[in-house]
């Protein structure tokens, strides 16, 4: 047998054969590349989604976490030396440092279970007074935890020399103490002492635990209870200066032993973003690759249905010289001709819907410009594997079945 | 080349489908040189199908040799089979088989695909194939549009595209009238001059008369002449 006499099928009469099978029932293969469409489709748009959707929670996330830095007295578990104390003029020392844009000492105040009131006389069932802690925290507290007030002002120096009993009220507490204005100069009592109440802290954006608590001046707080030291220091730094002033923090406030204090500095971001993102892909990942499935299986079956259909055409066809693998290759091509051009339209569409949703949340779309590159390369992949089983049992038949099977 | 185009020794084709065997084949013997016009008669269910797939390297015979050009195809892998069939086998069935979404002229060339004709000459091929089965002004047309004898000497066309050694044909007037039988009878006695080697299966004595020579077959078995 010469190498001549081989039957043989040049590639391009393959595709043009597999296209022609594909046009010669286009809304059929319109029809069956819709599955590709939606898989691919979906998967695209939250990939897409997740990305734009992840990059915002960082964005938000990074600067308020990038330009934190909280030092502590706190030894963790294996703390057992003596408590360092925090100097009373840590602020000071602490916005002296180049890229610190505020910084503020805060610690709780031990009043021994005292309760707060809003009104003078003793109630005796109790009923309205309230636990709430009490917080000395210095001036510059305020913008360092990012403070927003609902009314009134916040306290200054001289009222923490003076030591004025004065306060701000959390929200929280405010709330429980049924204190909506401060023009009056509403006076709320701590067992025996009265303070005037300047302001209400409607929000902050670090140090929670301050909107339930009634925050007094430091010099106050040292003035009528055993208040000795605050316990933590809120820095807000210039965006990128936050792993430095980690650094010089400990110096500044304990110069003559850093290791006594804890610094929290913020987590590098990029850890940060592949966590988040991973987390949110992961589970839109599965609802693509279940979509892409439904669509695999939607190829399959209609490529299925096609080989039954055309068992007289496969006959046809190995009795003119196609041999089983061009018969298969054919049926391949078809199928994988049907994912490619599903997944592009599904690329385009994913893409188009993450602008879409980007452009109602107002978001930047943000998408991996390989995801609808790879798409349609992922959508032939699906026709390749969908039309491999069909595509196999149309090699299998024997010519002579499939002649008389369509006669 | 001394050998004969075609020669069956003692070809068998048992089907086995369970504990059933059919013997649709026995014991054939059976020359084809270059040339002849050779028919092929008896009744439905005689095997004159099985011989014919046999023959056309479409089926494997179960028992005795088969020699095609010379060659042992008994032991022949099927992808050498295949090509055989691309390269030296032109058939033509019953029911025509023509793709019904491709014009005449794409049907033609279809059975140039596979073999090694090259593409610059593929449409100039089927337009002289279309030529001699007199059916060149309705290259454009879909086979819808042909009448049941013209759409088998599209078939016809195509299968003498790729100059085969043999064409071999089952039933080609079993599906039509006796005017168009007349006509492809008439094409086929226009082949045998141009000197093709023709092998035809009917049930039609007009057919079989026109032929140099008949083979009979009855129950699997194979009698020179067209007997009884
Ligand atoms: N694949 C098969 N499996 C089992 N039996 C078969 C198979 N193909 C053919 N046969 C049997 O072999 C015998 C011969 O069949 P064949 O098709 O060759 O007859 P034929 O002479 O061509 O008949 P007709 O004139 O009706 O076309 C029949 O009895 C048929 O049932
Ligand atoms: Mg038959």
């Amino acid at each position: 047998m010469t190498d001549r006499m081989r039957a043989r099928l040049r590639p391009r009469d393959l595709l043009a054969e597999s296209l022609a099978g594909l046009f010669t029932r286009p809304g059929r293969s319109l029809l069956t590349a819709l599955g590709a469409v939606l898989g691919i489709a979906s998967l695209v748009a939250t990939l897409g989604i997740a990305e734009t959707a992840g990059n915002q929670i960082i964005t938000a996330f990074d600067e308020l976490a990038a330009t934190s830095v909280v030092v502590t007295t706190d030894q963790g578990f294996f703390g057992n030396a003596p408590q360092a104390t925090l100097p009373w003029d840590s602020e000071e020392r602490l916005t002296r440092l180049n890229g610190v844009t505020a910084a503020g000492t805060m610690g709780s105040v031990p009043i021994g279970g005292l309760l707060t009131r809003s009104v003078p006389i003793k109630d005796p069932l109790g009923l309205t007074e309230f636990q709430i802690p009490m917080i000395a925290a210095s001036p510059g507290l305020y913008p360092a935890a990012r403070g927003s007030l609902a009314t009134g002002r916040w306290y200054d120096r001289g009222h923490s020399d003076r030591a004025d009993r004065v306060a701000v009220l959390g929200t929280g507490a405010a709330q429980r103490l049924n204190i909506t204005r401060v023009d009056q100069q509403p006076v709320v009592f701590v067992g025996d002492h009265s303070f005037v109440v300047l302001g209400i802290l409607d929000e902050v954006e670090r140090q929670p635990e301050l909107l339930n608590a009634l925050i007094v001046p430091e010099g106050t707080a040292r003035d009528l209870y055993d208040y000795r030291s605050p316990d933590t220091i809120q820095i807000d730094t210039e965006v990128g200066a936050a792993s430095l002033i980690s650094d010089q923090a400990p110096i500044a406030v304990a110069p003559d032993d850093p290791s006594t204090v804890r610094v929290q500095a913020p987590s590098e971001p990029d850890d940060v973003r592949a966590g988040v993102e991973q987390d949110v892909n992961a589970m839109f990942l599965i609802l693509g690759g279940v979509s892409l499935l439904v669509g695999a299986i939607g190829i399959a079956n209609v490529t299925l249905v096609s080989v039954l259909e055309r068992v007289g055409e496969i006959g046809l066809r190995r009795a003119l010289g196609a041999s089983r693998r061009h018969i298969a290759y054919q049926f391949l091509l078809e199928s994988t001709g049907v994912g490619l051009f599903g997944g592009a339209i599904g690329a385009s569409t994913g893409v188009l819907v993450v602008v879409g949703v980007s452009a109602l949340r107002t978001w930047t779309p943000v998408l991996d410009p390989r995801i609808p590159l790879a798409a349609p390369l992922l959508g032939a992949l699906t026709g390749l594997l969908a039309g491999l089983y069909p595509a196999i049992r149309a090699s299998l038949m024997e010519p002579v079945d499939s002649l008389r099977g369509a006669a | 080349m001394d050998d004969p185009l075609i020669r069956l020794e003692g070809v068998g084709r048992t089907f086995r489908s369970g504990e059933i065997e059919v013997h649709a084949l026995r014991q054939a013997d059976l020359q084809i040189d270059e040339g002849d016009y050779l028919s092929i008669v008896g009744p439905s269910g005689s095997g004159k199908s099985t011989l014919l797939n046999v023959i056309a390297l479409l089926d494997r015979h179960t028992s005795g040799t088969y020699r095609f050009e010379g060659t042992d195809v008994t032991e022949l892998s099927d992808g050498a089979r295949t090509g055989l069939r691309a390269h030296r086998i032109g058939f033509v069935f019953q029911s025509f088989h023509l793709l019904a979404h491709r014009t005449v002229t794409e049907n033609v060339i279809l059975s140039m695909l596979y073999n090694s004709v090259r593409p610059k000459e593929r449409k100039a091929r089927a337009m002289e194939a279309l030529e001699r089965v007199k059916m060149s002004h309705r290259a454009d047309f879909l086979p819808v549009r042909l009448s049941g004898g013209e759409r088998q000497r599209v078939a016809i066309a195509r299968a003498i595209a790729t100059d085969p050694a043999i064409l071999i044909c089952d039933e080609p007037t079993g599906n039509l009238d006796s005017a168009s039988t007349e006509s492809i009878l008439a094409l086929f006695g226009r082949l045998r001059r141009d000197g093709l080697t023709l092998l035809v299966v009917t049930h039609d004595q007009t057919v079989s008369s026109h032929a140099d020579r008949t083979v009979s077959m009855h129950d699997g078995f194979l009698t020179e002449g067209a007997a009884a």
